[in-house]
């Protein structure tokens, strides 16, 4: 693959339709965080079916949960929907995410974040983790955008290290648990309806902390205990709330432990946090290529339209090397995405190491195309109106969530040096 | 009711048969890229990819709304190479197939012989409407609809800004400059619809996907029985002898507000006899 195929670029040019005539004028009251994103998303999966696309699938993933629940074995956690274990390719089924993902990002980050936490990461998990029963009690909605889902792993003293630093508890009482702790940068935190929580086990041993089983549970909105902080002021991203959580003594019956109870209680909460990593970072990259192309298009046409010196900008060549610096980013970061999704449609993944790279070149290439794009305007590339400094302050995120850049070399390498 | 066809004005007597609507959607280059004529023939080069005009998007959002549930939009094309994707856009958005007309001996091809193949491409289709854009976005000659009309010997009526259908006619009610007219015409006919009226609906990511596998009816000129000589360079009734720049626009003459602005402006728009 080396170009969008025909039916991809149609689909590139109806959501690039909307994006400009329904979001880009809106952009404004989204950042100043005015309104929240959750109709603006719901009304892009209405235009596009995608609502009913996302039933769809539910329906058949459900069946086939169900099927496999009535001949006695438990769940299988299953990337692929298919409940079989069997990994097939996705007929490049993964563009129709990642397209609407670069279009969406060349005006408005956020919006892709507040979307994609709700469906990628707290749907996906109670998809791919849940009882058929659990998927029916919240993946429902969750999947077509009608509730908004949070996913919640970070805390204040433990963010890279989420999983072993983890505080928050959920001791065993005799019919359930009893949670208790915080979460914070927690994205749609303010607003959730559902949210995914992971706390460490407490059954009354001494298992040192760090090592006791990881429990993921899901929580509704306005439960005794829980409490959703208003969302913070940030750097950028402005369109999608992120906040804190703060659970005292929050009670759950066993029907709010994701998963059938033994593979729960065995601590596979460790793994369904990692099944996310390459869904997520691929998503990041996609995200990072429509900063990047809108930015080279924006800095093309100021470059030539700009005049100094009785010439346009666009003939300096210091200005033409932020313009060619630009475009090898966006063509390797293209690629990466390509490479994405032609696996996908082989059936294949990248592996950790593989995603881990593609994540952290294009979070660096997104934050220093917008910084030079930025730069290239000069003055005006300070000013919101020339809506780069948007786009510079939203990449800076690319960065640090999902696994910070750093977090990405040390799975690189860890993968590296294992050879 | 929300849901309802928009356009059909009813209660309807009995049951209407299900409609059967030809849309024209002419497939233009992309009017964001820089336009280029060819330098001897003076004509539009159009040879990259070509998409659907805009100004066809409303016709197709129209005819779709008419044929509702029971009928059935076809879209019809005259095009260079083979051109399908401008098609594809009708298809996805709801058009249950099209007729494409392709074929190097229309190259040159006037608005008359656009209008002749148009004609015989639509009376395949056996339509009991037929849509076109008021003009087009790229030719604007404005004058393709009528002919075909003319040819199909049916009545037309032009600048639709409402269309509905019943009990064997159709109503529309006409752009004019003062308002609109209410126009009733027996069917078959051929409306052209004015750009802006209707909100052309986005396709969904299903209508893409389906869009490829719908039927795409691709012919020839011997296909449709016309004589090569009568289309194209050989059949064209005009030529465009040459091309010249637009004068460059004057320099405006700028009002600066001393009270007596309005005034000022008042004065000026009587001295070119538009007040
Ligand atoms: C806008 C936004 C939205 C977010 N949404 C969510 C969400 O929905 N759910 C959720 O659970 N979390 C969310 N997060 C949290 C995010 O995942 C964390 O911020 C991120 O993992 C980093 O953790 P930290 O902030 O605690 O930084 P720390 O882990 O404290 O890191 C501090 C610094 O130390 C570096 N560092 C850490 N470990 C190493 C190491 N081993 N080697 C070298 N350097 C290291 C880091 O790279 C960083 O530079 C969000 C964050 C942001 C900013
Ligand atoms: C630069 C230039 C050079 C030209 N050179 C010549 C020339 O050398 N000789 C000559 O005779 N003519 C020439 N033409 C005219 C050209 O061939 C006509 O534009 C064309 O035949 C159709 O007319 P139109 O675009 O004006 O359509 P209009 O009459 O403005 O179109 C109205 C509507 O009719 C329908 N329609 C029109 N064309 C098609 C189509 N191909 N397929 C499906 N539906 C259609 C659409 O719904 C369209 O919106 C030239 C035009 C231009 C702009």
């Amino acid at each position: 693959m080396f170009e969008w195929s025909e039916e991809q670029q149609a689909v590139r040019s109806a959501v690039r339709r909307f994006v400009e005539a329904e979001i880009a004028p809106r952009v404004d009251e989204l950042e100043h965080g005015d309104v929240p994103p959750y109709d603006v998303i719901r009304s892009l999966y209405r235009t596009f079916g995608m609502d009913q696309l996302a039933r769809d699938r539910f329906e058949r993933t459900l069946a086939q949960r169900r099927a496999v629940e009535a001949s006695g074995a438990s769940a299988q956690p299953s990337g692929d929907g298919d409940g079989d274990g069997v990994r097939r390719g996705d007929g490049g089924a993964a563009a129709l995410t990642l397209v609407p993902i670069v279009e969406l990002c060349r005006y408005c980050p956020g919006i892709v974040t507040a979307m994609g936490v709700s469906i990628g990461l707290a749907a996906g998990t109670i998809m791919r983790r849940g009882t058929a029963d659990q998927m029916e009690r919240w993946g429902r909605d969750l999947v077509t955008f009608d509730t908004v889902g949070a996913w919640a792993i970070t805390e204040p003293n433990s963010g890279s290290d989420a999983l072993g630093g983890m505080q928050a508890t959920a001791r065993e009482t005799g019919d359930g648990y009893v949670l208790n702790g915080n979460k914070t940068f927690i994205t749609n935190g303010p607003f959730a309806d559902t949210i995914v929580f992971y706390a460490k086990l407490d059954d009354g041993s001494d298992t040192p902390m760090r090592s006791r089983p990881v429990l993921t549970f899901v929580l509704d909105r306005g439960m005794p205990g829980l409490e959703q902080s208003a969302p913070f002021r940030k750097m950028g991203l402005h369109s999608s709330p992120t906040g804190e959580l703060f659970l005292s003594d929050v009670e759950v019956g066993p029907d709010r432990l994701l998963g059938s109870a033994g593979q729960a209680a065995s601590g596979e909460g460790r793994q369904s946090a990692k099944d996310n990593f390459v869904t997520e970072r691929a998503g990041v990259a996609a995200m990072a290529l429509g900063v990047i192309e809108q930015c080279l298009s924006l800095s093309v046409a100021y470059a030539k339209d700009r005049m100094l010196w009785g010439k346009a900008i666009a003939d300096l060549q210091l200005i033409q090397l932020k313009l060619a610096r630009m475009e090898v980013a966006r063509l390797n970061v293209e690629n990466l995405v390509f490479r994405h999704i032609e696996m996908e449609a082989a059936g294949r993944s990248l592996s950790l190491a593989e995603a881990s790279a593609m994540k952290l070149y294009s979070a660096q290439a997104a934050t220093e195309v917008a910084m030079e794009a930025v730069q290239l305007m000069g003055g005006n590339g300070y000013m919101a109106d020339y809506r780069v400094e948007q786009l510079a302050r939203d990449a800076k995120v690319f960065q640090i969530y999902a696994g910070t850049d750093e977090i990405q070399v040390t799975h690189i390498a860890r993968d590296l040096l294992a050879r | 009711m929300s849901g309802a066809p928009i356009g059909r004005w009813g209660p309807l007597s009995g049951t209407i048969a299900p409609m059967n609507v030809v849309v024209c959607v002419k497939q233009i280059p992309d009017p964001a890229a820089p336009a280029a004529l060819d330098a001897q023939s003076h004509t539009l080069v159009r040879e990259g990819k070509l998409i659907l005009d805009d100004s066809d998007a409303y016709g197709v959002e129209m005819g779709l709304q008419l044929a509702a549930e029971d009928g059935e939009v076809t879209l019809v094309s005259m095009a260079p190479n083979g051109e399908v994707s401008g098609l594809r856009t009708g298809l996805a958005m709801g058009a249950a197939k099209a007729i494409l007309v392709s074929d190097g001996a229309l190259k040159g091809s006037d608005a008359l012989s656009t209008a002749k193949v148009l004609a015989k491409a639509i009376e395949r289709a056996q339509p009991d409407l037929v849509i076109a854009a008021t003009e087009s976005t790229d030719g604007y000659t404005g004058t393709t609809p009528v002919q075909i009309a003319e040819l199909l010997g049916m009545p037309s009526v032009t600048f639709a800004k409402k269309i509905s259908v019943a009990n064997g006619s159709v109503r529309v009610e006409r752009q004019t400059e003062a308002g609109y007219d209410e126009v009733e015409c027996p069917l078959p006919c051929v409306v052209t619809v004015t750009a802006g009226v209707v909100e052309p609906r986005y396709p969904s990511f299903k209508g893409i996907m389906a869009a490829k596998s719908k039927p795409v009816d691709q012919l020839t000129v011997a296909d449709l029985g016309l004589d090569a000589s009568s289309v194209g360079w050989a059949g064209a009734g005009q030529e465009i002898t040459g091309v010249a720049a637009a004068e460059e626009r004057g320099a405006g003459e700028l009002v600066v507000d001393e009270g007596d602005a309005h005034e000022r402006i008042v004065a000026f728009l009587e001295q070119l006899k538009l007040v």
